[in-house]
């Protein structure tokens, strides 16, 4: 078969690839990002090709144009590789959220290895089980992301016949992380605790997607999923237990079960929230006598999928924002020139917006303008303003609904946790002042990858903390509340 | 008389539902499309005047700046309320005859889907604009459509999915409305949903915002 030599500047990274090999499947690797899966609809995947050709079909060259495009741009997800070219790709870093909290434990021997598969991000860590200290580290995007940012993308792309090539992915692309934290460690690990959302976990495992694709998005309670090295071909001993466990309902998944662990609000009286601001938002709310949670769709936005100039947490983002002298000023990732924008500093644009009267109670900016300056040539337009709204919205609404359904005043709960993949880079006092979460700063605790640090826990004992989580934890749908538009669309608005 | 008129209409288009409403802030205390339909009505204005002088043009200003990004969600919200508030008090003189309904719009989001908000807008909008609804709520399959569109002869139908996994159920809803009445009209909707997709299901007509939906149907009954 002919090949061709696609070479990367100024990465000075050479691929030698089959003839007619898409791009989108070479170039997710190195940062090229894929909102809309290739369809075509976003143009975020746009490249810069500084020498050779690359074929435009019809339908390519109208995106090209709709887009408005320099005329040395293609969109790799509409592109193959017919020859050699030198394509424009940016260095590029992604800040993906591991974990070094402490918790408690009762010692074991030997090491084990908790992986907390997201639907953007992989993390997996290496630990002592008699220790609990992290031996290593592995984090990288999910491979997944080539198929589209969010859950419903990928779901429609296992529906259109990707579901194999996803499981097989993701797959080979744990086993390289865990191979590659091995390769320090004098021991083998006994045991491998998998979370993730219910999405993540039937891609993992295999099995059928549909029943995801569409109401009432109810699966068979499939449990605890066992594996064995072999089947995974996973370089680890066939004895090693592998798991990945059990989903709540819906499309909240053990990552969430682990979550609530790392909160440990199944243990105590008062009431506790934990809000995770991951792809998909999910939220929880209960104390030792019962808990519920719901997903919401508030994830793309904050992953920067629907914003004209948004980006996910990656080299070039502005990832926060703080008002100096009544100016913005804007921290960038890799402290490079400014590219786009990241949820973190979504929520603080907002905020500060708002802060400055440039906008005002339903978010419409006060000048009649289209679009706010933020820094240099990043703006935020109405549009992405709106589509925060409703971001936000979504998860102020989740909390009062399952406030409600439990017949607790939202003012009951104790403590409002704060996890996920920018958790950390949150300001807190800005999701107090745009409404998104409506408590008191001194309740409010950003608690970082609660899904890692519960797949950690789980390595410890044999599965009897899962298990008695899940025993009090219920899945709501928001949507079927009776009140559901009302509550939602009055969280659209500001403050 | 004429004042009552611009009174409401812009009642409405602020979202000014009663007098005790506390929105708009600016209205505080004056009256809001309650009071003056009521007062209107009293005074003798002729219904259809008060439907076709205040409420549609209102509800077409509100449609035109939400397409505009100009106002939001929220605000629709509250000047279909209003619009709501004075329509309640408008159905006696549609049921007697005295105000003719422009035709009857049949929505809902299509089976396997639950968003209801954009449908509901899409519904507020198009009966501000003067069009009887029937309103089949959510996760509605062909059934259902088939069986409305038999009680409501004549009828215009409009599909909402905000979902690429469930906007495909669409194309076996317009097959079967058209298999019933042929010469019915489907418009389609949502997130996900555009002009090419609208064509490959044989739909009439994508509207990308409830006011080009509005825009539409008018278009269909003139």
């Amino acid at each position: 078969m002919k090949q061709h030599t696609i070479r990367l500047h100024p990465l000075g990274k050479e691929l030698i690839v089959n003839d007619q090999t898409p791009l989108i499947d070479l170039l997710h690797e190195y940062g090229v990002e894929f909102p809309c899966g290739g369809k075509g609809s976003c143009g975020k995947c746009q490249i810069q090709l500084l020498q050779g050709v690359i074929d435009v079909s019809e339908r390519h060259r109208q995106k090209l144009e709709v887009l408005r495009l320099p005329a040395d741009r293609r969109l790799a997800c509409m592109s193959r590789c017919t020859s050699s070219i030198t394509l424009q790709v940016e260095q590029f870093d992604h800040l993906i959220l591991a974990d070094e909290s402490s918790f408690e434990f009762v010692a074991e021997s030997g090491v084990g290895i908790a992986v907390d598969l997201g639907t953007t991000t992989i993390v997996t860590q290496l630990v002592d089980l008699k220790t609990a200290a992290i031996l290593a580290v592995e984090t990288l995007l999910n491979p997944q992301v080539k198929f589209g940012a969010d859950l419903i993308s990928r779901i429609q792309a296992g529906l259109d016949g990707h579901a194999a090539e996803m499981t097989q992915l993701i797959r080979s692309t744990i086993g390289r992380m865990i191979q590659s934290m091995l390769k320090s460690s004098q021991q083998l690990p006994g045991k491998v605790v998998l979370v993730g959302n219910t999405l993540m976990q039937r891609i993992f495992s295999d099995l059928d997607l549909t029943p995801l694709s569409c109401y009432p998005f109810q699966t068979d309670d499939i449990g605890m999923q066992n594996f064995s090295a072999s089947e995974l071909d996973w370089e680890v001993p066939e004895s090693t237990l592998v798991q990945f466990y059990p989903s709540i309902g819906s499309f909240v998944g053990s990552d969430i079960l682990a979550g609530i662990a790392a909160t440990g609000l199944h243990q105590k009286e008062e009431f506790t929230a934990l809000i995770d601001l991951g792809t998909n938002g999910e939220i929880v709310v209960g104390n030792r006598d019962r808990i519920i949670c719901a997903s919401t769709a508030a994830g793309p936005a904050f992953e920067g999928a629907n914003l004209s100039m948004g980006m996910r947490a990656v080299t070039g983002a502005i990832s926060s924002i703080r008002l100096a002298d009544n100016k913005m000023v804007s921290s960038v990732i890799g402290n490079t020139e400014p590219k786009g924008i990241c949820g973190s500093a979504l929520i603080d644009a907002v905020a500060l917006l708002q802060k400055q009267e440039l906008i005002g109670m339903f978010g419409e900016i006060s000048s009649g303008a289209d679009s706010l300056q933020i820094e240099g040539s990043i703006h935020l337009t109405q549009k992405d303003i709106y589509e925060f709204l409703l971001a936000k919205a979504a998860i102020a609404a989740g909390i009062t609904i399952l406030a409600r359904n439990l017949s607790i005043d939202p003012s009951a709960i104790s403590k409002v946790y704060i996890a996920g993949g920018f958790g950390n880079y949150i300001h807190t006092e800005h999701l107090l002042s745009t409404g998104m979460v409506e408590t008191t700063e001194d309740k409010l605790h950003k608690m970082g990858n609660t899904a890692l640090i519960g797949a950690k826990m789980f390595l410890f004992g044999k599965g009897e903390l899962a298990a008695e989580i899940l025993t009090k934890t219920s899945h709501v749908n928001l949507e079927g509340f009776p009140d559901f538009q009302d509550i939602y669309i009055s969280k659209m608005m500001l403050g | 008389m004429s004042e009552l008129i611009a009174k409401l209409l812009e009642a409405v288009e602020m979202g000014k539902i009663d007098q005790k409403s506390p929105y708009p802030p600016q209205l505080r205390g004056m009256d809001g499309a309650h009071e003056l339909t009521q007062q209107a009505l009293e005074a003798n204005i002729d219904p259809q005047r008060i439907l076709e002088d205040a409420l549609i043009p209102a509800m077409g200003n509100v449609g035109k700046k939400f397409s505009e990004n100009k106002i939001f969600v929220p605000q629709m919200l509250m000047s279909a309320k209003a619009m709501g508030a004075s329509m309640v008090q408008l159905k006696p003189f549609f049921a007697s005859g005295a105000i003719k309904s422009k035709g009857t719009f049949i929505i809902g989001t299509v089976k396997g889907d639950l968003h209801d908000i954009g449908k509901n807008l899409v519904a507020m909008m198009v009966e501000g604009g003067g069009w009887t609804i029937v309103d089949l709520g959510v996760d509605v399959g062909s059934d259902r459509f088939v069986e409305a569109l038999k009680n409501n002869p004549g009828a215009v139908v409009g599909l909402s999915a905000l979902l690429t996994t469930t906007m495909v159920n669409m194309g076996e809803i317009v097959a079967s409305v058209k298999a019933i009445v042929p010469d019915t009209k489907v418009l389609v909707g949502g997130a996900p949903v555009n002009a090419d997709f609208c064509r490959s299901i044989g739909a009439d007509f994508y509207a990308p915002d409830p006011q080009q939906a509005v825009e539409y149907l008018n278009k269909l009954a003139s």
